[in-house]
């Protein structure tokens, strides 16, 4: 970084040198470089494959429990407005012809959806009981984001709520339906989880290579 | 033409394998229809037995049973357009007929809707979600061996070949003792294999399994049963804790019985090896001094048997009776009746005799006979010899009986008894046991007692003769024989009485005949 020139000999302050002046740029822009680097956010280190489906099982079971206590629900229980929600069917020789990306892609599009979903019926529930299920629900539902993620499939969704869906997911796709009643909601996130979300885990292919 | 036979024989294989899976998929069906038929309630029964198809049925009575063109099944998948099924008519048991449809293509994960309609009517509605109405073939390749261990097997199996299902499913497994209805029953999920714990050594198992969804994703029926297999364990070895205790238990009886053993030694040891009795204590110095030698302990001894009598005689031998005095008043001052050949040293006997004879009547007191006794030690009696007995002696005078053969005057009986004790008697014996003879008229009685009573009546005379009896007490009878041949002369008509004596001398008399 240059030679400082020590004091004159008669005490004099040094003249600095244009050197050094020009240097210290470069070091601050590599330092504020650094720390970026460091904050940026998104950027987790690598998860282990969550491969065990006993997981995904206590998630399914959790939602059926939901459904059951939507059913028992009269009042204050009801949407505020239609939702969009995926789709559940699952034609075999229609999943087989998609490759597994395509059908990660599915998934994680049907759990955005099925968060916005449930994150609006939260809002509407007064029920203590049912309020608690909701918020179960979405959290098993971030869960299993991260689950997905750990069997290496590109997931977009950060958060419960995030307010932007991912990419490749269309309001009124051929994949989704609107649903205007709170067990309808539930249901077909009970469905969804048992269907997609368990065929796309039991056959990940990470979890086949290690022989689960 | 070679091409075109070919072509038959395959052709030919084709239909003969797929009539073999028909007929075997048709009994298949059947099973499974007969399995619904006692477990689902609600018509139509739907059960699916893969991931694509799925089979619903229903069954009418032949009377109001139609031909299959009248029924209609729809089905309706949620959020799509309704579809029709064919509808297969099939005899059924108990005249009944099997109306069913098969779907090839379904969804899954999604309310299905389905609406059987009998000429426009609708006869079933039921909604229903195809993963959750799975009925399995049975496992296939069930196989059971046994393990290294006792009372263990390992079952292991081939699932049902579906996709995607593999993870979803729960077995049962039924093992019982083959013959009894002794067994359990055990849940195994996710696995196709298990180890059955628990069993009987040695017994012979059969083991069979069947398969169900789990519940969670998919759920359904249980499968049938696959067919049993036989199957026994290892023989059972011995638990080393049965063993142990079977040792120590052992030990403890074997050490309480030693003890019991040496408490009781002694008792049985004369039990089972028996002391023989050795004389010698009563043989004093026969061994020790004598070698055993018998008869020089005889000899050296010899003094001293006349204390032991009874080791020598079982019985005692009659000693010979003598009359030594005559007692009576009035009795004739003639001398005694002759006597046949008579020593010369027999005189002086007869001499004494008779002064006894004056004693008697000159001291008519109870202690004369003591007297007399004494002066008859005096005299040169008979050397005691070995067969000294204690026996009493007892002259028995003849007696006339009325009624009776008339007897000899020497059979007085009528006289008094005189008991007399034989001289020699040994120095053990006191005089006061005198034999005792009490009197009776013609009785004849005699009593046991040794106890000696002369009454203070004189005796009555003496008859002409008399004759020696032979007295034998053994202290329960006294038994008189005659002995002597010296008065045989004075016999007559040689009647003689005697009388046994068995504590009391019977009434009766029995004359024996004379005879020496």
């Amino acid at each position: 970084m240059g030679n400082r020139r020590a004091k004159g000999r008669n005490g004099e302050d040094p003249v600095r040198d244009y050197v050094d002046s020009d240097m210290e740029a470069p070091r601050l822009l590599t330092l504020l470089l650094m720390l970026l680097e460091w904050t940026r956010p998104g950027r987790a280190s690598p998860l282990r494959p969550i491969c065990d489906l006993r997981v995904l099982k206590h998630f399914i079971e959790e939602a059926k429990d939901a459904e059951a206590a939507m059913l028992t629900c009269k009042e204050g229980c009801g949407l505020p407005e239609p939702v969009t929600v995926p789709q559940t069917k699952v034609d075999f020789n229609v999943w087989e012809r998609k490759n597994a990306p395509e059908q990660a892609k599915e998934v994680q599009s049907g759990l955005w959806l099925l968060s916005q979903a449930v994150g609006s019926l939260r809002g509407s529930v007064t029920d203590a009981t049912l309020h608690s299920h909701i918020d179960n629900s979405l959290r098993n539902i971030f869960s299993i984001g991260q689950v997905l993620r750990s069997l290496n499939f590109q997931v977009f969704l950060r958060a419960p709520c995030q307010e932007y869906p991912p990419p490749g997911v269309g309001v009124s796709g051929a994949e989704t339906w609107r649903v205007s009643s709170a067990s309808e909601l539930l249901q077909v996130h009970v469905n969804f989880l048992r269907g997609k979300v368990h065929l796309l885990l039991s056959n990940a292919a990470v979890c086949q290579q290690g022989g689960s | 033409m070679t091409n075109d036979h070919l072509k038959k024989l395959l052709v030919y294989c084709m239909l003969c394998c797929t009539q073999k899976i028909i007929v075997q998929g048709a009994q298949t069906f059947q099973t499974k229809v007969a399995l619904l038929r006692h477990v689902e309630p609600n018509n139509p029964k739907c059960f699916a037995e893969g991931i694509r198809d799925l089979t619903c049925f229903w069954e009418e009575d032949e009377e109001r049973a139609g031909s299959a063109k009248q029924y209609s099944f729809i089905y309706t998948y949620q959020n799509e357009n309704s579809s029709e099924c064919n509808v297969t008519a099939l005899p059924a048991a108990g005249g009944r007929i099997l109306y069913f449809c098969r779907l090839s293509q379904t969804q899954l994960f999604v309310p299905l809707d389905i609406q059987v309609f009998r000429d426009g009517l609708l006869i079933h509605n039921r909604r229903l979600h195809i993963e959750l109405f799975f009925l399995l073939d049975p496992p296939v390749n069930l196989t059971v061996k046994r393990t290294e261990k006792q009372g263990q097997l390992k079952a292991s199996w081939m699932p049902p070949p579906l996709k995607y299902l593999d993870d979803s499913m729960m077995y049962e497994v039924s093992y019982v003792i083959a013959g009894t209805q002794m067994g359990q029953v055990e849940e195994v999920r996710a696995s196709s294999e298990v180890i059955l714990l628990g069993l009987q050594p040695g017994a012979k198992y059969s083991v069979r399994i069947r398969v169900k969804l789990d519940g969670v994703s998919y759920n359904g029926y249980w499968s049938a049963w696959t067919d049993p297999v036989l199957m026994a364990t290892l023989p059972g070895d011995l638990d080393p804790l049965i063993v142990s205790l079977t040792l120590i238990i052992s030990l403890i009886l074997t050490l309480l019985s030693l003890t019991v053993l040496l408490s009781h030694r002694r008792f049985l040891l004369n039990k089972i090896w028996p002391v023989i009795p050795n004389p010698e204590s009563k043989f004093q110095g026969l061994f020790t001094v004598y070698g055993g030698d018998f008869e020089e302990w005889l000899g050296y001894s010899a003094g001293g048997l006349c204390l032991r009598p009874a080791y020598f005689y079982s019985e005692e031998l009659p000693a010979p009776l003598e009359v030594l005095s005559e007692v009576s008043l009035d009795l004739p001052s003639s001398p005694l009746p002759p006597k046949a050949k008579q020593a010369p040293g027999e005189d002086e006997k007869l001499k004494r005799i008779d002064s006894l004879m004056e004693r008697w009547r000159e001291t008519p007191h109870e202690h004369w006979l003591m007297d007399q006794l004494r002066v008859l030690h005096q005299l040169p009696g008979p050397q005691c010899s070995q067969l000294e007995s204690q026996d009493a002696y007892v002259t028995l005078n003849a007696q006339n009986h009325s009624g009776e053969e008339p007897l000899d005057d020497i059979l007085e009986e009528t006289l008094p008894l005189q008991a007399l004790f034989a001289s020699g008697r040994t120095c053990s014996e006191s005089h006061s046991d005198l034999g005792s003879l009490q009197q009776s008229s013609g009785s004849g009685r005699l009593s046991t007692q040794s106890s000696f009573e002369y009454p203070n009546h004189t005796w009555p005379p003496k008859g002409p003769g008399y004759t020696y009896m032979a007295v034998a007490d053994s202290g329960v009878s006294m038994d008189y024989s005659p002995m002597s041949s010296s008065r045989i002369d004075y016999m007559g008509k040689g009647v003689i009485y005697t009388n046994e004596y068995r504590n009391e001398i019977p009434a009766h008399r029995q004359p024996i005949p004379f005879a020496f």
